[in-house]
């Protein structure tokens, strides 16, 4: 593996970079959509609160450009990673209760299931590249879901997908902005 | 008022006579013993009414049946609007507004003052939240939609999931005030809640937003169009990003670009994914443009309000010197080179001739409109 400063890893990290931005952007165009064919195709009112639900990880983050190059990429990958497992969950709920009825909307979260997964495989090349660690996925994994109603189920995956679609653009955002001088790891999407 | 009488009036008298200065100062003691003797009694504050009330004052302790004498504004009221020593004032208006005095009838006493403002109690006021600099903060800006002639106090409470958030107002303009974002990316929405209170009533409206919903930068500045040399149909623009816009490398700015000669109402658009220029390349040669920019966080918010507009008219070539007679007798609607006349431009209307000897002048026409195209080709 190349050194995590060598100037070839810096140009993949750059590369990688770019790519990622480029499918955070694609991603949360995407999402969106599914959310407004999820809310209305679940019934429900778009603008309902939902309160935070366990093990969906929130996309708010006080002094988020404070974070290093590093602490972004792990709080990231576990992010995505916990969604991965809650859009899996939600297209067997999908399946199960609606059957074909449904099969946009379940295409729809299939699609929307790969890209969170090819983002979370994109966000460990970036770690493997900073010479870091990959968390195993056991760590990351949410706690079982507690059995709920098919009201709860949908005003949860509103809770998902809501979430999932602030995540997008934070990790753009991340993804695009230097870290501080200060930090460990070298800052993402750097010249090189 | 008796010491700033008499400090105001010290400049007054610098150079008199003594004898002459102590007769003034005598005359003005006595002037303000009066005032004060008059005032020395009285009720004064200020009184409320909503318009098209009916207003009832009473002079004072005086009773209902003492002679008195109440003014407004200085004029004398008409003793038609008296029940006994009580002012009736029906269906007050706006212009009944100012100040009010009763007098005790002989000894022109002062008994009573206010000063009554007519006005009406607020209605729901207008409130606006925006983020003009994302990702920094917002800013609310509120006004009411019909004046109320008096006095109105605004408070405005902003909260995020359960945490109060403090919004700073601007001095100047006292309806704004801006709050900084303590987290972002968050899908907790917030609740801000503006509150109007007037001696008559109070009203209220609340906003509730999503972070991203309110992102609206300012438009682009500093927007430039000039021609571009020796192209005649091309328009080189240019623009900044918003002076307001803080962090444009890790927010990016999209752009709305909308141009159309001032001839045509319609307009054409070009969005721009990055970048801060754009090469109109079909513009009509030598008409005037008038070009705008919009910009757009690239993932969320809304589109600006349009940059202020710039004019300008693409490259055309100098006129020539026109040489020869045939030249000097071409029309003018032909003396830029941008126009080139085509070859089945109809000079003559076959219609329109009568007799041979207009079809020859039509011919010669003819030639001279093909010598003068190649001489530009």
């Amino acid at each position: 593996m190349a050194a995590a400063d060598s100037p070839s890893a810096a140009l993949r990290r750059r590369d990688l970079c770019s790519r990622g931005i480029r499918l955070a952007g694609k991603m949360r165009a995407d999402v969106v959509d599914l959310l407004d064919a999820y809310v209305e195709q679940q019934g429900l009112d778009a603008s309902a609160s939902v309160a935070a639900v366990e093990g969906v990880p929130l996309a708010a983050v006080e002094r988020w450009d404070e974070q290093t190059g590093t602490q972004r990429l792990l709080e990231n990958l576990a992010a995505y990673r916990a969604f991965r497992a809650l859009l899996a969950q939600m297209l067997e709920e999908q399946r199960e209760q609606l059957g074909e009825a449904d099969a946009g909307l379940g295409r729809a979260l299939a699609a929307v299931l790969l890209q969170v997964s090819a983002f979370a495989y994109h966000l460990e090349e970036l770690l493997r590249l900073e010479s870091r660690g990959i968390p195993g996925e056991e760590e990351d994994g949410p706690p079982p879901p507690p059995r709920l109603s098919r009201f709860e189920q949908k005003l949860r995956g509103l809770g998902v997908l809501r979430e999932l679609a602030h995540w997008a653009v934070r990790s753009e955002r991340q993804l695009a902005k230097p870290s501080p001088a200060s930090g460990a790891a070298p800052g993402l999407a750097e010249s090189p | 008022m008796n010491v700033a009488v008499f400090r105001s009036m010290a400049p007054v008298f610098p150079k008199m006579a003594s004898p002459v200065r102590s007769a003034c100062c005598v005359v003005l003691a006595a002037v303000v013993v009066v005032y004060a003797q008059r005032h020395s009694q009285q009720d004064s504050h200020v009184q409320y009414e909503r318009v098209g009330a009916d207003v009832t004052m009473k002079c004072g302790s005086m009773d209902w049946d003492a002679a008195v004498t109440w003014t407004a504004n200085g004029t004398d009221i008409d003793e038609s609007h008296l029940n006994g020593s009580y002012l009736i004032l029906k269906n007050v208006g706006l212009s009944q507004s100012g100040q009010y005095f009763c007098y005790e009838g002989s000894s022109w006493h002062l008994k009573y003052q206010t000063n009554l403002r007519v006005g009406t109690p607020p209605k729901e006021p207008v409130l606006m939240c925006r983020s003009n600099n994302y990702p920094k903060g917002f800013y609310c800006s509120w006004h009411l939609p019909t004046p109320t002639y008096i006095p109105n106090f605004f408070n405005i409470s902003v909260i995020h999931g359960t945490k109060d958030m403090v919004c700073e107002k601007d001095s100047p303009p006292k309806n704004r005030c801006h709050i900084k974002y303590l987290q972002l990316f968050s899908t907790v929405k917030y609740k801000v809640t503006l509150t109007v209170t007037n001696a008559l009533g109070k009203n209220f409206t609340t906003l509730t937003f999503d972070e991203f919903a309110i992102v609206k930068p300012d438009p682009p500045e500093s927007v430039v169009a000039k021609p571009v040399p020796n192209n005649p149909r091309r328009l080189e623009v240019s623009w900044q990003n918003p002076s307001s816009w803080p962090d444009p490398e890790s927010f990016p700015l999209k752009f709305f670009l909308r141009y159309r000669p001032l001839i045509l109402d319609q307009w054409q658009h070009v969005e721009l994914s990055d970048g801060t220029s754009h090469t109109i390349t079909d513009a009509y040669a030598g008409k005037e443009y008038i070009i705008q920019v919009a910009a757009k966080d690239s993932d969320i918010g809304t589109w600006s309000d349009w940059s202020v507009a710039v004019h300008a008219t693409p490259w055309t070539e100098e006129p020539k010197h026109l040489t020869t007679e045939a030249q000097i007798t071409e029309t003018t609607s032909v003396s830029t080179s941008s126009f080139m006349a085509p070859p089945t431009t109809k000079i003559c209307d076959k219609g329109a001739m009568v007799g041979s000897g207009a079809m020859a002048v039509c011919w010669t026409a003819g030639l001279v409109v093909a010598a003068y195209s190649v001489l530009f080709i």
